[in-house]
């Protein structure tokens, strides 16, 4: 039998049968002890070493036997409380059964301490967790939907995530960017003043339904797209897939409030052209996480920015400049993820920028017979820009369209270059770009 | 033809895991330099004629089946090996805490759950040894669960149904296996206030893998070398002993088969 000094955890039992809740002693009581730590068990119950010994073979452990207690006082031991045999008036004796933990199903790693979140300002962040318990480098595709942090059993099956790898994954900036998303919810059916929306004319009215059914196809694919990667990323790194689903929530909302727009001037939906459809099944193909996320918020969602605050700029209502003002802080929001994304991951491994240049003339390729932007759109820009169709007004949007080419040009070098991409070759990149614009 | 050295075992199909439990250990064996297959049976009767009738090499056979394969080779079939786990099984005897029943000797007049007719550890050793601690089966009423025929007790069932009957007050007492017991009581499924355990049969010993006495010499060096390599610390084979229920594979030993043979003589069981 063991001695008191390799007794490292006692707990008084009184008289809790094995099926009354002693096991809810017992095993917590064993977490807490290394394999080959010993466990005292002071119970007053009748012929407990049976039922003991037997889990303890099932559980692995090793059931070393019991003795009477010790007096009280003297380690591990207590008072016998509960211990009173009320049918001979006096206290039952107290036995001290002995169990030495075994090593199995012993989880991975030691419990976490002194987890003492606070909250700064009345608000507990979700950057302030992640800060708290960082992401590891790698992630183990057993620990499967363990949260991470905690101890994970050995033994589970392995889940089919393969985004494993922080560097290509996990930009740190993510958490902040999903406490910034949550707290930038709006509501397409409230918060719109959908009520204000005065009469155009057939002709700016169908321009407007144009621009808006491209925008709500585009979002279609900004809705999909992350959709496919979410579920292949670690729960290691879950902040990731939480971002992701607050931009999957944006675009849900986009695409709302886009068609909501388009049917409410009275001209309904206009044409999906073939260019949008191939360039935006060229994104759903994507099967790498950062040339996703690079071709779809840095270059994509990008150049939808200033698309969105040219349509604000140039917009013959406010309900209409609403709609795209509120879409386009989202949007901001998903290419600043883009962006740290790739910048992370261009920071960690120097053959990425030849990949993503790989992918962008792929992708080039395949747009290649599609040398302009969709017809419809073009022209639905262009009336929308001159608020009318004189051929005065016409001449001015054309003109504002052409601007809107370069801008988009510029403005995506610039995004590029802050990406962590060298001038020439983030010109080469955005010449590269999808007449699409996503 | 050529004489293939592929051990065939023998098992029964009592749960889905099992077809996991021998594909990964046919997988093992093969890596192991022990060509294996193995044929799943749906009852241990079956089974116990395909290894008489030389169908196959190995069985991994019950306690019954084991003294059966025995009984019908004269003593002379080989025991090849057995999990930790089979060694020192017991009997359990649960009683309503209402019942007044506090031994053996306290069951006359009472009704008594018992398991399937072909488990050993829910029907044929508790009553062996209740009535070697003195209890007078005669005055006794049984209540029979006598489910998965053929399945010799491994599925658990009647003895859930025993438990059952005890709950809902069919029966004053039952005969249980204790793992069956223990693990029931573990995951918070018995009313302690209403069922108790008041005495515990001696042990016995559960599965053996058996063969016939002509079985080829290098299956068996093969079979054995590979099964008695498999270790804890590997986590290949760890996961394969998780699911089979055991540490550490042992060497067989016959003693603890002796209660069971008496038993079956005792009560005319049928070999």
């Amino acid at each position: 039998m063991s001695t008191e000094s390799t007794i490292a955890v006692a707990i008084d039992a009184g008289d809790l049968p094995m099926g009354g809740g002693l096991m809810a002693l017992v095993r917590p009581a064993l977490l807490l002890l290394e394999p080959g730590g010993v466990l005292a068990i002071n119970s007053c119950h009748d012929s407990l070493q049976d039922d003991l010994s037997v889990w303890c073979r099932i559980k692995q452990h090793e059931y070393l036997g019991h003795e009477p207690a010790p007096m009280a006082g003297a380690s591990g031991t207590t008072e016998g409380s509960g211990c009173h045999d009320s049918s001979v008036g006096k206290p039952k004796p107290t036995v001290r059964h002995l169990i030495r933990r075994g090593d199995l199903s012993v989880p991975q790693g030691s419990r976490e301490t002194n987890m003492r979140l606070e909250a700064v300002n009345g608000r507990l962040s979700a950057e302030a967790v992640l800060s708290a318990v960082p992401m590891p480098e790698t992630a183990d595709p057993r620990t499967g939907f363990a949260p991470r942090g905690a101890q994970v059993e050995p033994g589970g099956p392995r889940y089919p995530f393969d985004l494993l790898d922080r560097n290509h994954v996990a930009p740190p900036e993510v958490a902040k960017l999903y406490d910034q998303a949550v707290e930038s919810q709006w509501d397409g059916n409230r918060d719109i003043p959908w009520h204000k929306l005065p009469m155009h004319s057939p002709d700016l009215e169908r321009a407007i339904g144009q621009v808006f059914t491209f925008l709500a196809e585009n979002e279609l694919s900004a809705l999909y797209v992350p959709s496919r990667f979410v579920s292949r990323i670690h729960p290691a790194y879950a902040e990731v897939a939480m971002f992701l689903s607050t931009q999957m929530a944006d675009e849900a909302r986009h695409i709302d409030v886009f068609l909501k727009r388009a049917r409410s001037g009275g001209a309904g939906l206009g044409v999906s052209s073939v260019t949008t459809s191939q360039s935006l099944l060229s994104l759903l193909e994507l099967t790498d996480f950062t040339e996703a996320t690079f071709l779809l918020s840095v270059l994509g969602e990008g150049t939808f920015v200033d698309l969105l605050r040219f349509i604000e700029d140039h917009a013959p209502d406010d309900v209409t400049a609403e709609v795209v003002s509120r879409a386009r802080n989202d949007e901001a929001r998903h290419v600043h993820f883009g962006l740290v994304h790739v910048r992370h991951a261009l920071a960690n491994d120097p053959g990425l920028y030849q990949r993503l240049e790989n992918a962008v003339r792929r992708r080039a390729a395949v747009m290649a017979a599609n040398s302009g932007v969709p017809e419809p759109l073009q022209d639905g820009l262009t009336i929308l820009a001159a608020g009318s169709t004189t051929y005065r007004d016409i001449a001015r949007g054309h003109d504002e369209f052409r601007a809107l080419l370069d801008e988009m040009h510029t403005n995506r070098i610039k995004r590029l270059e802050h990406a962590g991409f060298t001038s020439a070759q983030a010109n080469t990149l955005s010449e590269l770009h999808t007449p699409n614009f996503m | 033809m050529p004489f293939d050295t592929t051990i065939i075992l023998g098992a029964v199909a009592y749960d889905p895991k099992v077809v996991s439990i021998w594909e990964g250990i046919r997988e093992y064996f093969n890596d192991a330099g022990a060509p294996f297959d193995f044929v799943l049976f749906s009852n241990y009767e079956r089974q116990v004629q395909a290894l008489l009738a030389g169908h196959v090499d190995i069985a991994w056979n019950t306690p019954l089946a084991h003294v059966r394969v025995q009984h019908h080779t004269h003593g002379q079939s080989l025991s090849l090996g057995m999990r930790d786990s089979d060694r020192d099984f017991h009997s359990r005897l649960i009683v309503r805490t209402d019942s007044g029943i506090s031994s053996p000797k306290d069951l006359i007049g009472k009704k008594l759950a018992v398991g399937s007719a072909d488990s050993t550890q829910a029907r044929i050793l508790p009553l062996h040894f209740l009535k070697e601690s003195g209890a007078d089966l005669n005055s006794v009423r049984l209540l029979l669960f006598d489910t998965d025929a053929g399945k010799h007790g491994d599925t658990g069932t009647s003895e859930l149904d025993v438990l059952e009957a005890l709950r809902r007050g069919d029966a004053d007492a039952g005969t249980v296996g204790d793992l069956i017991w223990v693990m029931e009581q573990a995951a918070g499924h018995i009313d302690t206030t209403l069922l108790k355990s008041v005495w515990t049969s001696p042990p016995f010993d559960h599965c053996m893998f058996d063969a016939l006495p002509d079985l080829d010499a290098g299956k068996i060096e093969r079979f054995t070398s590979a099964l008695f390599a498999m270790t804890w610390d590997n986590p290949e084979h760890r996961r394969l002993l998780e699911l089979e229920g055991l540490k550490k594979w042992m060497p067989p030993r016959e003693e603890g088969y002796d209660s069971l043979r008496v038993a079956i003589a005792e009560q005319g069981y049928p070999l």
